[in-house]
């Protein structure tokens, strides 16, 4: 150890830092979301589906604009066994003096008795080549619980959610890996929503 | 709020993206007093500085020994190796996990893992100082190191290339053996004027301009037609390039090539590492990338799942795997990107230097002068 202290003190007068670190907000005034890949089941219809050259991914949340919230980029159909990778990361936000509408957005998700409202949606959509001909088609959706993460304190790291037909929401057509960093900040919440309640 | 920035001084400043161990792995910038930086290297998660008053620079992490200061300690700041301030520094190049350094006397010296004898000091153990490669004096009038995953690389300036360390997928060249823990000549008929090592192929530019590609043959980033991959062991011509080439940078999966109408890539694109758009995720072929047929780029740059391309006039691009931020392309959002996107952060600046690792991108870039909103502005 004195070696490693030694070391970090040499010659560092001779080294100019432009500035410190920007002071970051804390793990519960923000979470992340990242989308990270995306593979369809070897027999999904999909697949076989021509209109279906290359997708994208989106889901909603509260005041952000699509624009913000869907992957920037469309990429080709995944073939059969293939898995196409956005790595598409955001930093939400969720200040609890200037994002009370977010925290709340996110606390009302925490205490769906509806477990359709008790997730966070991700739609993965058909983006077609000749914009003007065809429309943006919704092939799949996935959910992930917030609750689980509320309960069991631990961030999502790279999870397989199953993406469901929007026909038939039984049928499985692939999986959706996505990360979410958020334990802490929806423990605050939590403590934060039910506490005004009893008070 | 953060301080107040120090203005970046006219002799620039070497600007951080991704986890670089540096100012907590947000994108930040440093540059020393009196001097400036020489040569860039970027390893899995370390990176080296050699600057023009002939010091090395090392900061990252050093789980290996990596760094070469006496200590397996992650380091934060750019910290200089002192024990190599007698002899003047010239290049370093960072491997995985290991490092290389030449000094202007034509020692070479080697630090961190050796598991695969990649050091070239006839053994597998690991140091955490410098330690000269015996084999190497100034005779060998060696010109460039490349470093990649336990491999490692001398080139001479009369075109003779020496390698050793992992054979496993015949990466350094030879036939018969699984590693080799001194250097070994690579013999070819030619001489050669330019080597990379990538994290398991490595590839060389012969004097008169061709490229040839060897090691680990999956995902394309041979460049070689099927039929010829059996032969993966031994470097072969890649004929899918009509021009004369100038440069090549292995990634971990991928191969980019500067020819002198072009810039060609290969290999895994699944990140977008290729900058051949969403459509090709793979190709064992050679494809120029359209997109900036129009720029003429001067230096090319890959890591383990991106690439970094410098202009003529000094402007950066980047694509691939985002994550961590390393493209250089924002605070705390981040994409792959699979077309070349021109970093905005250097349109003020003019881009010399660029290097690519693992999690990390390293730039030196110098303020552009006599431009709008510079300081011409208030005349
Ligand atoms: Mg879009
Ligand atoms: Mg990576």
């Amino acid at each position: 150890a004195s070696e490693a202290s030694e070391v970090q003190t040499t010659d560092s007068d001779e080294v100019v830092v432009a500035a410190l670190p920007q002071k970051r907000p804390a793990d519960s005034e923000k979470m992340r979301i990242e989308i990270v890949s995306l593979a369809f089941c070897p027999e999904a219809a999909v697949l076989a589906d021509d209109s279906v050259q290359q997708v994208y991914v989106e889901y909603k949340f509260h005041d952000l604009p699509l624009s913000e919230t869907e992957t920037p980029m469309s990429l080709r159909k995944p073939r059969a066994g293939e898995e196409i990778h956005f790595h598409f990361s955001k930093v939400i936000d969720l200040d609890p003096l200037e994002q009370q509408g977010r925290r709340q957005f996110l606390f009302a998700m925490l205490q769906a008795q509806d477990p359709r409202q008790g997730h966070l949606k991700f739609t993965v959509v058909s983006d077609p080549l000749d914009e003007a001909a065809r429309e943006c088609e919704e092939v799949g959706y996935a959910y992930l619980e917030l609750w689980q993460v509320l309960e069991s304190g631990r961030d999502v790291v790279e999870q397989e959610l199953e993406i469901v037909s929007p026909e038939d929401q039984d049928v499985v057509i692939g999986r959706l890996k996505v990360s979410l960093q958020a334990a802490a900040v929806l423990h605050s919440i939590y403590q934060e929503m039910t506490e005004d309640l009893w008070s | 709020m953060g301080e107040p920035e120090t203005p970046v001084p006219d002799s620039g400043a070497v600007f951080t993206f991704g986890k670089t161990k540096f100012a907590e792995n947000m994108p930040s910038k440093f540059w020393f007093k009196n001097d400036i930086p020489m040569y860039l290297s970027c390893g899995d998660e370390h990176t080296a500085v050699v600057t023009g008053n002939n010091k090395l620079y090392m900061f990252g992490s050093n789980n290996w020994g990596q760094l070469g200061l006496g200590s397996r300690a992650a380091v934060k700041k750019p910290t200089c190796v002192k024990a190599l301030k007698p002899e003047k520094v010239q290049l370093a190049a960072c491997g995985r996990n290991h490092t290389l350094v030449l000094t202007a006397v034509g020692n070479v010296y080697a630090a961190g893992g050796n598991n695969e004898g990649q050091l070239g000091l006839g053994d597998t153990e690991e140091r955490n100082t410098f330690h000269r490669i015996s084999f190497f004096t100034s005779q060998h009038n060696i010109k460039q190191l490349s470093a990649g995953s336990n491999t490692s690389a001398a080139l001479s300036e009369d075109g003779r290339l020496f390698m050793w360390g992992d054979n496993s997928e015949g990466q350094i060249g030879l036939n018969n053996v699984i590693n080799v823990c001194v250097p070994h000549q690579v013999n070819f008929g030619k001489p050669i004027s330019w080597i990379s090592c990538g994290y398991y192929h490595s590839a060389f530019i012969t004097m008169d301009g061709e490229l040839y590609t060897f090691g680990e043959a999956e995902s394309g980033k041979l460049g070689l037609p099927k039929e010829l991959l059996i032969n993966h062991r031994t470097p072969q011509l890649v004929a899918g390039i009509p021009e004369k080439v100038l440069q090549v940078a292995c990634g971990g999966d991928h191969t980019a090539v500067l020819t002198e109408k072009a810039v060609y890539t290969f290999g895994l694109g699944q990140f977008g590492q290729l900058g051949l758009g969403t459509f090709i995720f793979e190709t064992s072929e050679p494809k120029v990338i359209e997109q900036i047929k129009h720029q003429k780029i001067t230096y090319i740059s890959c890591g383990e799942n991106h690439t970094a391309l410098i202009t003529d006039i000094g402007l950066m691009y980047t694509f691939g795997d985002g994550r961590h931020g390393k493209l250089g392309l924002g605070l705390e959002n981040f994409a792959n990107q699979f077309f070349p996107i021109v970093c905005s952060e250097f349109l003020r600046f003019t881009v010399q230097l660029v290097a690519c690792g693992g999690c990390q991108t390293l730039v030196f870039a110098s303020p552009r002068i006599n431009v709008v909103g510079g300081s011409d502005f208030n005349q």
